[in-house]
């Protein structure tokens, strides 16, 4: 995992930048993946992700940087390198899935054999068993527009894997979707992805799709790289504000007190000091202000924590099921918990706690 | 491959590290160049024409050169047949698109929205006029009502004793109720949609909130349609005013001025070409005020009333009484654009002399056979008129694919300019575009060929393939033609195998339209023709004044044409609804 912008990274993004007139859709990202690995590229919409999948499959020209894919240089602003989409040898599958309905399943997914002149015998035999692997086998002769939503989707992956290319793009998806089918996909495309061994980038907005298939992440925020790492390092220890508040947690100003061995001590607004660890990077001086970032599931709630209880008020709550999601009023910050259902009432008064390794201190 | 495709690898071992590729720049590859040449194309020959035009306009001629003047200007603005001829055609323009406007709405909101018998049939029956040509609408019409020998004045005289001798066919009455005949498609295609589409919640709406159903018709439904009702009403004012068939047919010949025939009047021998191309440029700045205008005004109220939810809007019942005013309009419409001239026509051609009276036992085909096999002149006319129409449609097809795919995929910052100026013939009048050709290729051995005429045709017309071509683009997403240059097809594969079929609907419709469109055109080539290169509508012209049977038949050989055209454009059009 270590290395990742090293020498054998088999793609490498380096300082690409595209502006729409005097918007940055792309300011200066760097990034890379080796061969094999997969690659999720996270972050709200504008953020720029989809500017940079589509840079990549060379549908759009960036204004500077570089691009390279397998030691291939394909776009170098520099040197005039741009080679032309076809010429990249990926396979990508687009948001609108973009199947062809003019077309029956089977010449959808050997469009990419047709142009590269593959002897129609050999073509339908790939056809045919690249269908098979996607669950297709039955659909080859009809028509792409009889076919559901996931099975477009399906016809899709099928067109970009049967070239065999050194790399696949996902553009968003999975999110049209419904919930059920999106769960399904994701855990085929795993399955998928292990047996054919493509290397992979997967653009989305969706964290647990991100979390679920990509091996590293890279977070983007307005055109920039905000964060990269792997999922669980940037699930649990939430890098900056940013990547907090677009995870879902609870963000709080708070003042940092003291560092003690890298447990910061902290001042609520009214008053309640907390503990927490501090994120990377040199430690806030004493005095100044900070932010307090805690998972909604890690706010605990009940007196059998163990813990010094913090007194709130219950503001509103929602049944979720399994779990029920609470708006809490901790002396007048708004704070959010998802805890086992317990019931109550607003204005009802309840203990919380939250456990200092579970709350990551933040400059803010 | 055998055993299954993880072995083999899909991906896995493969690309072993593939050489640098050679620096190369492809800024000017097919995939600019292509589109780029037919926006180029376009804006050529807009501006030529419009150019020589104006630059003419500009120019005195004294002993023997030409020097810069204001004089023709000043000439036509003094001359009081000037300002007949405007005043006339104002009178036309203005007539015609406010009665356009009322039986388009009409007829499109009987169809669309109300229980009316026989809808799907008269839907397309409304359509039929579009097709048609203005000038054997006129002609037939002077077969129908000429003072003391039309049909229906010997008719309505001798069946049921009315005399309809004072209606003057001969008019500018008579003028505006052709041109209203001819003119209603375009204003009912333009509502037609949005009535049809709109989403009944903005009327449910209204009616949930206490309206009645007229408060509701006049203060939601008539507003959420009137920018559809008043573009549709400019492009009849502009392209009916502009219209030369029908002053020629019914005013010129008893001495009414319009502009039209004024500046075809300027062009005849002794010509005078200043005063036609100064009248032209003032004609022309009209026009493209006017088109700006809307542009504007479509700008700034562009209302979403398609919420893209399958909503059927509300279906009115019409009661009996209803049902029968219904119709009744239905019939005076289509009887009097479609079934009394094609009678008429079809009794005057099997006629070996007319006399204002049809009779079945003196039928023969002889007009047909003298138009169609002995005649040089018709003959030529039909088979010139065929070749302008094929090469023109075609020609006009390609240019119209290459400027909407640059309006719809290249340069952004382009697109809006290049729009405005290539969409600028829609309101330019043939005659003036004809005009300018003139001007161009007089001294030119263009001059007196179907080839300047073709070029008009395509100048003058293939803004309505772009728009055609162009409304299919938005409905195709850029992600079908992007996977296909992912999966590997070069732009011209993708162009061919993917872009281009799905784009065929459009494409059909687009060809079959100028098809029509050139196979009865008149206001240009009536100034560009030299003999050899006359065309059906030309010697339609040549011949009114010989005998009415010739030019019957000829207009029937030409209306045969155009249902041809029209009943392939239906056959395509259901197979877009279809798909």
């Amino acid at each position: 995992m270590d290395g990742i912008m090293d020498s054998r990274a088999f793609i490498r993004v380096d300082q690409l930048v595209k502006s729409y007139g005097t918007h940055r859709a792309l300011d200066g990202v760097s990034f890379g993946v080796g061969r094999g690995h997969t690659l999720a590229l996270l972050g709200p919409s504008g953020c720029g992700k989809t500017t940079m999948l589509r840079c990549i499959a060379g549908l759009e020209t960036p204004d500077s940087g570089t691009i390279e894919i397998g030691g291939q240089v394909v776009f170098d602003s520099e040197r005039g390198i741009n080679l032309p989409a076809e010429e990249r040898q990926l396979g990508v599958v687009f948001q609108s899935y973009a199947v062809w309905p003019h077309m029956t399943v089977a010449e959808n997914v050997g469009f990419p054999l047709r142009v590269r002149r593959v002897p129609k015998a050999e073509a339908a035999a790939r056809v045919t068993r690249i269908l098979e692997i996607v669950g297709l086998g039955h659909a080859a002769a009809k028509s792409a527009t009889q076919l559901s939503g996931g099975q477009q989707q399906r016809v899709a992956l099928a067109r970009a894997l049967i070239h065999e290319p050194r790399l696949v793009l996902f553009d968003e998806a999975l999110s049209n979707l419904d919930a059920a089918l999106r769960e399904q996909m994701r855990m085929e495309l795993k399955v998928l992805q292990d047996r054919l061994a493509f290397t992979a980038i997967y653009v989305t907005h969706d964290q647990s799709e991100a979390f679920g298939l990509a091996e590293r992440l890279v977070v983007m925020n307005a055109g920039r790289v905000e964060t990269e790492g792997g999922p669980r390092n940037v699930f649990h220890r939430p890098a900056t504000p940013f990547i907090a508040r677009f995870l879902g947690l609870n963000v709080i100003e708070a003042k940092m007190l003291a560092d003690r061995d890298g447990l910061a001590e902290i001042r609520l607004p009214q008053g309640t000091t907390l503990r927490g660890v501090l994120g990377e990077g040199p430690a806030p001086a004493p005095g100044s202000r900070v932010l307090a970032c805690i998972r909604k599931e890690h706010v605990r709630m009940g007196h059998e924590t163990g813990l010094p209880p913090l007194e709130a008020e219950l503001r509103a709550s929602s049944f979720l099921g399994l779990t029920e999601e609470y708006v809490l009023d901790l002396g007048g910050v708004e704070l959010r918990a998802v805890q086992p259902p317990m019931g109550g009432a607003p204005g009802d008064r309840v203990a919380l706690a939250i456990r200092p390794e579970e709350c990551v201190v933040l400059p803010a | 491959m055998a055993g299954g495709v993880s072995a083999a690898g899909i991906g896995r071992d493969l690309a072993p590290a593939i050489p640098e590729a050679p620096p190369r720049r492809r800024f000017l590859g097919l995939q600019r160049a292509l589109p780029a040449a037919g926006v180029i194309a376009g804006l050529l020959l807009i501006a030529g024409p419009l150019l020589a035009t104006l630059i003419r306009s500009l120019l005195v001629w004294e002993g023997g050169g030409a020097r810069p003047s204001l004089g023709n200007f000043a000439g036509v603005l003094s001359d009081s047949r000037f300002w007949d001829a405007i005043g006339n055609t104002a009178i036309c323009g203005v007539g015609a698109t406010v009665l356009s406007c009322l039986l388009g709405f009409t007829l499109a909101w009987l169809v669309a929205r109300t229980d009316m018998p026989g809808r799907s049939w008269l839907e397309v029956g409304n359509l039929i006029p579009f097709f048609l040509s203005p000038y054997v609408g006129a002609i037939s019409w002077i077969y129908l009502m000429a003072p003391g020998s039309g049909l229906l004045q010997g008719f309505f005289l001798r069946q049921l004793g009315i005399d309809l001798s004072f209606v003057n066919i001969y008019s500018l009455g008579g003028v505006i109720w052709v041109l209203t005949l001819f003119y209603t498609p375009y204003v009912y295609l333009f509502v037609m949609s949005p009535l049809r589409q709109m989403d009944a919640a903005l009327e449910d709406a209204a009616r949930v909130h206490g309206a009645s159903f007229w408060y509701t018709l006049r203060h939601v439904s008539i507003p959420l349609v009137s920018p559809a009702l008043l573009s549709g009403a400019l492009v009849v004012f502009i392209t009916s005013a502009g219209l030369f068939d029908v002053p020629l047919a019914l005013a010129q010949p008893s001495g009414i001025r319009t502009m039209p025939t004024e500046i075809f009047a300027a062009v005849q021998y002794p010509s005078d070409f200043g005063r036609a191309a100064s009248f032209g440029v003032m004609v022309l700045g009209v026009t493209i005020l006017l088109t700006m205008a809307q542009r504007r005004y479509l700008a700034r109220r562009r209302f979403e009333i398609v919420t893209g939810k399958g909503y059927r809007p509300r279906v009115l019942p019409l009661g009996r009484a209803g049902k029968a005013a219904a119709l009744s309009l239905e019939a005076v419409y289509i009887g009097g654009a479609v079934i009394l001239p094609t009678a008429a026509l079809i009794m005057v051609s099997l006629s070996r002399l007319w006399t204002g009276r049809f009779d079945l036992a003196r039928a023969s085909l002889a007009n047909f056979e003298y138009v169609l096999f002995n005649f040089e002149l018709t003959q030529g006319a039909v088979i010139n008129s065929l070749i302008l129409a094929l090469v023109g449609a075609t020609v006009g097809v390609i240019l119209a694919v290459l400027q909407a795919y640059y309006l719809n995929r290249g340069d952004p910052r382009r697109r809006g300019l290049a729009d405005a100026f290539l969409s600028l013939p829609l309101g330019i009048p043939g005659i003036i575009l004809g005009l300018g050709f003139l001007i161009l290729a007089i001294r030119t051995p263009l001059y007196g060929t179907l080839t300047i005429v073709l070029i008009a045709y395509v100048a003058r017309f293939f803004p309505f393939a772009t728009r055609t071509v162009s409304a299919m683009f938005l409905a195709i997403n850029p992600e079908l033609e992007q996977s296909a240059r992912a999966s590997g097809a070069s732009w011209w594969q993708s162009m061919r195998w993917v872009l281009l079929p799905l784009l065929r609907p459009a494409v059909t419709a687009a060809w079959l339209m100028l098809f029509v469109i050139f196979i009865r055109e008149l206001g240009a080539t009536i100034l560009l023709y030299a003999q050899g290169t006359e065309t059906i509508s030309v010697a339609l012209v040549l011949l009114s004044d010989r005998s009415s049977g010739y030019v019957a038949a000829l207009a029937v050989v030409q209306l045969i044409l155009l249902l041809l055209a029209f009943a392939m454009f239906r056959l395509t059009r259901t197979s877009i609804t279809q798909a």
